[in-house]
């Protein structure tokens, strides 16, 4: 199982820019209000290249979850700039971002939060199907290219719920990659997983930016996994230190 | 599964927890059959009742009243302080029963509202019967006008309605009337008049109304029959009994006769305000008590969308970061609220319709019921249907919208 490798995307993904970063944070600064006011995040600027494999690290409250969920759109309560892929996305609605969620950021998170009523197929597909920009029959297509890719094939029908940790971590990195988003973040993506299926899943990482389209951000702890990324930002007491 | 996305993730969770869907539906099942129950057996009442008020009780009445009293008429026309000796004053009747009766009802069977029009002569006397005298009413009717009225043939216990119209030494006497002066048919029975006129007719039937008041003391002959007892004319008439095309129009066809009739013009519900008012209370009753139950079920389903919400609290963060908006995490719980509406209401109708069933075939013998009353009005229906439907909507609305203000930073992050 962990040599299976993915192949380059059969589609290309939204519209690409052929320079520029990816990815502009400018002075972004944070306070947490509970239990007391604390600024968590002090004038954080940096960019993040197309292509670019990228770890956050830090210790545990040095602000690298808060700085990543700023990133992902979610966490809206914050100042300063962001950009993705030419799009200013600070001060829009909280349905424009949504909408802009799903079509350019794909998530993976420590715990694989997938919907464990729905079939492990269905789960890949419902970013998709929310998306509506495909019919339902080329998303299936399309969701068990993913899903054979990752060697999850087999387990398209069964319920989300009966898969073990490691496959129900890949299904949910089939799910962060059906509607091609330019950015996939990640939030301690292995941190629940064996060394066994860490790798695999680091491995499947990798080969997503290998084939050039797709930029990865991940927070993680795991010293292994930062030491084969692209480039490690380093966040202590709300700064970058590197 | 080709519905869209939300709808079907909607479905999903209605038919992944199939057990709390169903108890969810019964709540709205329960509240919906009951006020379809509730209404169709408070209407079934009414409607019972009305009919036994109506045996005997017109929904117009024309009749000669008694004249104003003028007894103190000098002061009308004399400045304040006259002194006037006036003693035994009388106020004096010019006519007695109603002028004209025939042009009167002529005009009234024109009338577009006016189902039936028949006339009486009632007047009050002695019965005798040898030793016993009991004081009533003699009503002269119109034999065939009475019978589509008040279905008077349906009352007659012995005898048969139409009798009365060939037979001017013919009288029907009520069921207790007879039982107090020991009559039977083809009895004779004495009449004594207000004016001390004596006559003898022979019983050639008896009849229940049910209304004690009734049977006990009302005796029918032929109107004109009546009118040779009192000497009076062939068009002498002291009512008028007018039925309208509906009973709820009385009002509204007495306010068109009264401004051109110069007789008193009465609906039943001005006569009888106690029934009216008993109807009027029965359908509040019906009406608060299935609302009671409706609301009841409501925060049934609101506790249980509220629940679900609960439990799926990460699933619904997880969509909003996989770029679900509020406005559809709102569709898909208040899908599920819909849903469930429109299963327990179709369930609920059907339900109230079984149980209507059921209880209309309860005995219940008392005053001329074989079972218990149960009217089937579609309307009954609908509007339980409607009500359950804004019912869960309201319930499903308030967890729906919390759902869509979660935070999913919140949630993801723990």
């Amino acid at each position: 199982m962990n040599t299976t490798r993915p192949n380059t995307p059969s589609t290309s993904p939204g519209v690409p820019l052929p320079n520029g970063p990816i990815l502009t944070a400018s002075n972004l600064v944070k306070y947490f209000y509970e239990p007391e006011k604390f600024q968590v995040l002090k004038d954080i600027s940096f960019e993040v290249r197309r292509g670019e494999f990228l770890a956050l690290v830090g210790k545990s409250g040095s602000g690298k979850s808060t700085l990543l969920y700023v990133l992902s759109t979610m966490d809206t309560e914050y100042q300063g700039n962001l950009a993705i892929n030419g799009n200013t996305l600070t001060g829009q609605s909280q349905n424009a971002l949504a909408a802009f969620r799903n079509q350019h950021i794909g998530f993976v998170f420590q715990f694989h939060y997938l919907l464990p009523e729905f079939t492990v197929l269905e789960n890949v597909m419902i970013p998709a199907l929310k998306m509506r920009r495909l019919s339902r029959q080329e998303i299936e297509t399309k969701a068990y290219g993913h899903l054979s890719t990752l060697g999850l094939q087999d387990q398209a029908l069964k319920l989300a719920s009966k898969l073990s940790g490691g496959q129900q971590q890949r299904v949910a990195i089939a799910r962060a990659l059906i509607n091609d988003p330019s950015i996939i973040m990640g939030d301690e993506p292995t941190g629940n997983l064996d060394s066994k299926n860490s790798q695999l899943v680091f491995d499947i990482f990798r080969d997503i930016v290998a084939a050039g389209h797709q930029t990865i951000i991940a927070v993680t702890h795991d010293e292994d996994f930062a030491a084969n990324c692209d480039r490690v930002l380093e966040l202590s007491d709300g700064r970058l230190l590197k | 599964m080709k519905l869209p996305i939300n709808y079907q993730i909607a479905a999903t969770y209605l038919t992944s927890k199939v057990k709390q869907t169903i108890v969810a539906v019964l709540g709205v099942t329960f509240g919906i059959s009951m006020y379809v129950f509730m209404n169709s057996f408070m209407s079934g009442v009414n409607v019972a009742q009305n009919r036994l008020a109506f045996s005997t009780l017109a929904h117009v009445r024309i009749y000669n009243d008694r004249p104003v009293d003028r007894s103190d008429i000098v002061s009308r026309v004399f400045p304040p302080g006259t002194i006037a000796n006036i003693r035994n004053g009388k106020v004096i009747k010019y006519t007695d029963g109603i002028k004209n009766s025939r042009e009167i009802i002529r005009y009234l069977k024109a009338q577009p509202l006016v189902s039936v029009v028949t006339p009486e002569v009632n007047i009050s006397v002695f019965f005798k019967n040898a030793g016993n005298k009991v004081n009533g009413t003699l009503s002269g009717v119109d034999v065939a006008g009475e019978d589509q009225l008040f279905n008077s043939a349906e009352f007659m216990v012995q005898g048969s309605w139409k009798e009365l119209a060939y037979r001017p030494d013919g009288i029907f006497v009520g069921i207790e009337l007879a039982k107090s002066l020991s009559l039977k048919v083809d009895d004779n029975l004495n009449i004594l008049t207000a004016d001390g006129v004596s006559h003898t007719y022979k019983v050639i039937g008896i009849f229940q109304t049910n209304l004690s008041s009734v049977d006990k003391a009302k005796a029918y002959l032929s109107i004109a029959a009546t009118r040779q007892l009192l000497a009076e004319n062939q068009d002498y008439v002291t009512d008028i009994q007018i039925n309208a095309v509906d009973f709820k129009k009385a009002n509204e066809l007495v306010n068109i006769l009264a401004p051109v009739i110069p007789y008193k013009v009465e609906s039943w519900s001005m006569a009888n305000k106690q029934l009216e008012a008993g109807s009027n209370l029965r359908d509040i009753i019906a009406v608060a008590v299935s609302l009671t139950i409706l609301i009841v079920a409501g925060f049934g389903i609101y506790n249980i969308m509220n629940m679900t919400i609960n439990e799926k609290i990460r699933e619904i963060a997880i969509l909003k970061a996989m770029g679900f908006a509020g406005k559809d995490i709102r569709k898909i719980f208040l899908t599920m609220g819909i849903v469930i509406g429109l299963i327990g209401g179709f369930v609920g109708m059907g339900l109230g319709f079984i149980v209507s069933d059921l209880v209309n075939h309860v005995p219940f013998n008392v005053a001329g019921l074989a079972t218990l009353p149960m009217s089937y009005d579609p309307e009954d229906y609908i509007l339980a249907f409607s009500f359950g439907l804004i019912t869960t909507f309201v319930a499903g609305y308030f967890p729906s919208r919390k759902a869509s203000k979660i935070d999913p930073v919140n949630i993801i992050r723990g």
